[in-house]
């Protein structure tokens, strides 16, 4: 377990190095991403200031679940977020063999040396957002602050099993660049209050893709909306992310190389 | 005893037939021919502690694949290998620890940092103890002389001092067999001789055994006690280098650029052959060192024709196999 531990904080240091040797990249990258991710609740702003509403959400309440959404997403990708990117060019290029080399995880290697430290700003800005909707929307009790963590943290996973499966994909199908869209569509869904959607919606986006737990339940569970049934959903979160991992560590095994 | 110990391994990788042209290329979008290519076919063979054998074969022979297999990357279709008492695909975490590697045209080194990074890296992976790491360090680039590179960014360094610190890399955690595929790729002269310099001492000084593809004749003939020859994926030799050499015969290519006209000269006689003949100012003949030396050849040649440039290679390694393939056919040359 240490040199699992020594080995994550190696990689992280080697992100920070790789990030100092390019500081412009970073700096733009990091900028392009956070503007990207947060523009989206000026929409929810500007929807709410034209008269309009989601119906028994205020505008507080909506922007809280989607800086929950921000924050998610910002964790997801400076763990999780390079893997995909990064197996796909090792599979096309014939270079996964370096990562066999090593007498460890191959999923845990590769997470580590994909640490995307340009992710850290989409994280500050979702908890920046997050902090000034929390002030709006009044106390909060400490249950409250216990149950959200948990479904944070369950969000967190539904993101890092669907990057996994993406991930795991390449192998399969090597050069399949447009498949992170697809998980982007999907993941609309969580952004907003899940009532707005049909009941169908409602019902894969909480038990099949559990994409409801990446914003609107945490959110929920803060502004004391969760009912017991939602718990429920906090299980097929982590059987996602064990489904991503499971997928991933299979399909290693049709990884072929290429010609030398 | 043999610490590597392969029986009737095969490797078949599924790919499709996209054809060539738009006609077929569009087609290929509805319906794709599977093609089944047999990288590597029934090769057996036993390679004993502290051995260098030498893997020589065309491009695409199959060489690299069996490698990859060898190191547990690759998942062989089917037969068996047993490496250190491992099975390198299925034991991988455990194996890949007993082993190095090189791959000269992969790099193991993080691009952006410099390479005493990457070592950190491979200290904290590998669990090495600090006055373990210092003091192999401190050995290895004394041996590769790169003390001054170590905090160069890698993607700045020259691909001979980047090849070194990758013999670094897959050399710290102490490797009981060190697998190498083209290490000396697109190396200079000095570079190739340091490296297989730095192969040598470790073969003798660790008993550590090598494997080592190449296309070059020369890496076989400075390092290697043993040969094995793979063609289409099939082992057609397995021997001493001294008996490739009676397969071989003692033959050079010698290519000449002359500075008058050689048109009506013969050269093809008992010692040498035309084997290329673009001009008449240009030729390329084969020379049986057994016997002529090559510089009383070019003695006698010097005598009759002024040139301009002369080269002295080795047989590619395409006539090598065919030479085999050819001397095969009749009985084998005794030692």
């Amino acid at each position: 377990m240490k040199r699992y531990v020594d080995v994550y904080k190696q990689c992280m240091y080697s992100a920070i190095q790789t990030a100092a040797a390019y500081r412009m990249n970073f700096i733009v990258s990091s900028l392009i991403t956070l503007i990207g991710n947060i523009l989206f609740p000026l929409v929810t702003v500007l929807i709410y200031r034209a008269g309009t509403s989601f119906p028994g959400w205020s505008l507080f309440e909506v922007l809280l679940i989607q800086s929950i959404f921000t924050m998610s997403s910002g964790l997801s990708s400076l763990v999780f977020g390079g893997v995909l990117w990064t197996t796909m060019s090792h599979v096309r290029e014939g270079s996964f063999e370096v990562i066999l080399l090593k007498p460890l995880n191959p999923l845990f290697y590769i997470v580590a040396t994909t640490f995307s430290t340009e992710s850290a700003g989409l994280f500050l800005g979702g908890a920046a957002l997050f902090i000034f909707s929390v002030m709006q929307v009044g106390a909060i009790s400490a249950l409250s602050w216990l149950q959200f963590t948990g479904m944070f943290l369950a969000g967190t996973a539904v993101l890092a099993g669907l990057a996994l499966m993406m991930a795991a994909m390449s192998f399969k199908w090597v050069g399949n660049s447009r498949i992170s869209e697809l998980a982007d569509s999907v993941l609309h869904v969580g952004k907003y209050p899940l009532p707005i959607f049909p009941k169908a919606v409602q019902a894969v986006a909480t038990m099949i893709i559990p994409v409801g737990m990446v914003g609107f339940l945490p959110a929920s569970a803060l502004l004391g909306r969760v009912q017991a049934s939602d718990f429920a959903a906090v299980l097929p979160c982590f059987v996602f992310m064990g489904a991503g991992i499971w997928i991933y560590r299979h399909m290693i095994r049709l990884y072929e190389g290429v010609g030398g | 005893m043999s610490v590597i110990d392969v029986k009737h391994l095969t490797k078949t990788y599924t790919t499709y037939k996209r054809g060539a042209g738009m006609g077929q290329t569009f087609r290929s979008f509805f319906r794709r021919e599977e093609i089944s290519v047999q990288a590597v076919n029934d090769i057996s063979f036993a390679i004993e502690q502290g051995e260098i054998c030498g893997m020589l074969g065309p491009n695409g022979a199959g060489k690299s694949t069996a490698i990859k297999m060898l190191c547990g990357a690759l998942y062989p279709t089917s037969g068996e290998i047993e490496v250190l008492g491992y099975s390198p695909a299925r034991d991988r975490k455990h194996y890949v620890r007993t082993i190095g590697a090189v791959f000269g045209q992969k790099s193991q080194l993080i691009w952006d940092i410099p390479p005493i990074d990457s070592f950190k890296m491979n200290k904290a992976i590998y669990g090495i103890s600090t006055p373990d790491f210092n003091n192999r360090l401190e050995e290895l680039t004394a041996l590769l002389d790169i003390a001054g590179v170590m905090e160069k960014p890698t993607r700045v360094l020259s691909l001979g001092e980047r090849m070194k610190c990758e013999f670094v890399m897959a050399m710290l955690h102490q490797p009981e067999i060190l697998f190498l595929d083209e290490p000396t790729i697109g190396l200079d002269v000095i570079a190739k001789v340091k490296i297989r310099e730095f192969i040598r001492q470790m073969n003798k000084k660790q008993n550590m055994t090598c494997i080592l593809t190449t296309h070059d004749l020369e890496d076989v003939e400075e390092l290697a006690h043993r040969v094995i020859i793979i063609n289409h994926g099939e082992k057609v030799f397995d021997d001493s280098l001294q008996r490739l050499k009676l397969f071989l015969g003692e033959k050079k290519r010698v290519s000449f650029t002359f500075a008058e006209s050689v048109q009506g000269t013969v050269f093809d006689n008992a010692c040498t052959r035309v084997v290329e003949r673009p001009s008449d100012f240009q030729i390329t003949l084969e020379v049986d060192t057994a016997q002529i030396s090559i510089s009383e050849f070019i003695e006698n040649i010097s005598r009759k024709h002024s040139f301009s440039d002369i080269s002295v290679k080795e047989l590619p390694i395409q006539q090598v196999v065919m030479n085999i393939y050819e001397t095969k056919k009749q009985p084998e040359p005794s030692l």
